[in-house]
């Protein structure tokens, strides 16, 4: 008898959270998403980093059965995209990236809208309410229509309506866009506790939020997924060369030859001089800065960041 | 009952919104106001009209008698032969005379007996007066219907002031205004959809699991409530300009609720085709305004071409004003008009299956 009960297939075997094979969505002529092969597991939060147009929005947008993928596929819990989008839109939460929300209707009666939809009951909904207004501090202004709240605010008020019914996946597209360090810190530590027991799918412009939250991160252009790892797999994998900043006095035209005879780029401005090379003796260059006279304020090995990662993958500055 | 919870939603987004709220209520009902100043006065208008009788019969003297003088804006002279009345019609001293031909009882008799039969009238004008030509000619042709329809002998051997056909002009425009009003809830009912989709909260809930037929059961449920409102307010507005309700109250409040119905049904076709809301709005006054004319809302469609009557046919519309009309002025009941009422539950629901259909195909594009 039991075998009867009809289980999630994702509960069935371990398969991935989501899951896609080529997926790839055409505008027109324009190539948004270009064959994505994507594995998340369970319980994983990762980062989807790009620069914009790189085709995130729309990627989110297939999973979430809002658009259709001109070919390949795509798996949530492993329900396809195609097949089984009821089965999917009950157990995903979504934060667009636009901040939608029914303008007439006060936070609390938003967040109940959302509950509603997923078959929440109202006592579960009431409470569930009143916790998440607290964790995005909107409790004070939770009975006014939202229309009257600030960007910032109603900002929270849409992350909320993508975790009020608990979803066991949650897509995040640029969550904290326009939120103040203070509101950014708070969903940030949210978003930290869920980490392990929900799937989460997030986009960002931000390299801190990505570095801070990500199990790992997936730089994506041009509709293709570039690199992917955990921030450090990223940082040393695609950052091969190390770079020493060295602040000195009294740096004289020998030393600086002698350096970059050793080195492949030594650069130098306003007293700051950059050292890089896949190899880089730190006791070396001070040893050398020292025998020639120079007066060493400071010296540190500068850690790649994610920016630079993305910086050599993408060829594009992020924006912020 | 999801659709329960996007209904009650839209109805928060109407009635919190006042000028939205205002608009779709005050709108439909400064245009009764206005007609019903403009014709609700007590000064009823009166024609003469000249009347001569060809037919010389007991059934075309009681349609003399019982039917066309009855008409209570009708003052009516007989003359013997058309070119009397032709000189008086020149010289302006009556406004139209109506012809009886020979033959009228017969076709009458054979209509009576449930047998083919083609009522023939002649009626001449000033062509220079549309408007009142107009009245006439509609007052003339519903004061025909009606005596055609009831059994000459129960009505001469028992009460022949029952006859009486008292048409007001009130009587006549009321139904058409309230048809008129009901219709232009086209533009106005995919307003709230519109918006969502504008604002791209609809694809927020598209992410929910809420089904197509929800989101249109949620969005036109609130504007069938307003139009509930509206018809009230309508008929009571009717009634304090004049017009007269003869018939069944609740028959002509279920017609036109099921017209408001068919025309929030349209207001989620267009608004599901809709990208925008100006789109959609203009897309729908573009052709609710011709259709308004085409269903005889302002005017009697007598005089259309019949290409235009039948290409009105096929929307509800002139089949509400007719149905209303008959069932206000006339006061008949269900038995005359169940063809028409059908026609208006039947189109109600085709129409909202199609735009169930069309929302699920434009949700995920
Ligand atoms: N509805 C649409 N019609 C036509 N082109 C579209 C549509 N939506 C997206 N695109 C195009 O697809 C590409 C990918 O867009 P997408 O919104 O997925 O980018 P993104 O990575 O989310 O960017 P951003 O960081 O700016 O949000 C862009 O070139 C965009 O112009
Ligand atoms: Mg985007």
């Amino acid at each position: 008898m039991t075998d009867k009960v009809k289980k999630a297939p994702a509960e069935m075997n371990d398969i991935p959270a989501i899951q896609t094979s080529n997926l790839t969505r055409l505008f027109g002529s324009l190539v948004a998403v270009d064959g994505i092969n994507l594995e998340i597991k369970k319980g994983e939060l990762y980062a989807f980093l790009g620069p914009n147009g790189a085709g995130k929005t729309t990627t989110i947008s297939m999973l979430c059965c809002l658009l259709k993928p001109t070919s390949g596929t795509a798996a949530v819990m492993g329900y396809d995209i195609n097949r089984e989008p009821y089965k999917i839109k009950q157990i995903i939460g979504v934060s667009p990236q636009e901040t939608t929300l029914s303008e007439h209707l006060n936070s609390m009666e938003n967040l109940a809208l959302v509950g509603h939809l997923h078959s929440i009951d109202s006592e579960k909904i009431r409470n569930w309410s009143k916790l998440m207004l607290e964790t995005m501090g909107l409790t004070d202004r939770a009975k006014d229509q939202v229309r009257k709240l600030s960007g910032g605010m109603k900002r929270r008020l849409s992350i909320a309506m993508a975790l009020i019914h608990n979803p066991q996946i949650i897509f995040l597209d640029e969550p904290t866009l326009g939120l103040d360090p203070q509101a950014r810190r708070a969903v940030w530590d949210y978003i930290a506790r869920l980490k392990g027991n929900k799937t989460i799918l997030l986009t960002t412009h931000y390299m801190e939020e990505a570095d801070y939250l990500a199990d790992r991160i997936g730089i994506i252009d041009e509709g293709r997924i570039a690199a992917l790892g955990t921030s450090s797999e990223l940082k040393t994998d695609i950052i091969e060369k190390h770079t020493m900043v060295v602040y000195a006095w009294n740096l004289t035209q020998k030393v600086i030859m002698e350096l970059r005879n050793r080195y492949e780029e030594v650069e130098i401005s306003n007293g700051t001089m950059t050292i890089s090379d896949k190899k880089l003796d730190f006791k070396d260059i001070i040893n050398r800065l020292h025998t020639a006279g120079t007066v060493v304020r400071s010296a540190h090995i500068k850690e790649p960041t994610l920016e630079d990662v993305f910086l050599k993958i993408t060829g594009k500055e992020l924006r912020v | 009952m999801r659709f329960w919870q996007l209904f009650t939603r839209s109805l928060k987004e109407t009635y919190r919104d006042p000028l939205a709220l205002g608009f779709l209520l005050a709108f439909p009902l400064i245009f009764m106001l206005v007609f019903g100043a403009a014709f609700g006065s007590d000064t009823t208008p009166s024609y003469d009209i000249g009347i001569i009788d060809n037919d010389h019969t007991e059934v075309s003297q009681g349609f003399i008698d019982q039917a066309i003088s009855q008409i209570s804006i009708f003052e009516v002279t007989s003359f013997d032969d058309t070119d009397s009345a032709r000189e008086e019609l020149k010289l302006g001293e009556i406004s139209a005379y109506v012809v009886i031909p020979g033959g009228f009882s017969t076709q009458v008799s054979q209509i009576m007996q449930g047998m083919e039969g083609d009522i023939v009238l002649n009626i001449t004008y000033d062509e220079s007066e549309p408007m009142i030509s107009e009245q006439i000619i509609s007052s003339v042709n519903a004061a025909t219907r009606q005596f055609a329809q009831i059994e000459i002998p129960v009505t001469i051997n028992t009460d022949p002031i029952n006859i009486g056909v008292d048409i007001t002009q009130m009587d006549f425009i009321a139904t058409g205004i309230i048809v008129f009003g009901l219709l232009i809830m086209i533009p106005t009912s995919g307003r709230i959809m519109l918006r969502d989709k504008e604002s791209r909260f609809l694809y927020r809930m598209l992410t929910t699991p809420a089904k197509p037929w929800e989101f249109i059961a949620g969005y036109s449920l609130s504007m069938v409530l307003l139009a509930t409102i509206q018809i009230f307010f309508f008929i009571l507005l009717g009634w304090l300009f004049g017009m007269d309700i003869i018939g069944s109250l609740w028959l002509a409040f279920a017609l036109f609720l099921l017209t408001a119905i068919c025309s929030i049904g349209i207001g989620m076709v267009v608004a599901s085709l809709s990208k925008s809301e100006n789109q959609g709005e203009s897309l729908s006054w573009l052709f609710s305004m011709p259709l308004a004319i085409l269903s005889g809302v302002w005017f009697s469609t007598e005089f259309m071409p019949s290409y235009m009557r039948t290409f009105a046919g096929i929307f509800p519309f002139s089949h509400a004003v007719e149905a209303s009309r008959a069932v206000i002025t006339r006061g008949v009941g269900m038995e005359a008009i169940s063809g028409d009422f059908l026609f208006l539950v039947s189109w109600a629901a085709v129409v909202f299956i199609i735009g169930t259909i069309l929302f699920s195909r434009t949700m995920r594009s």
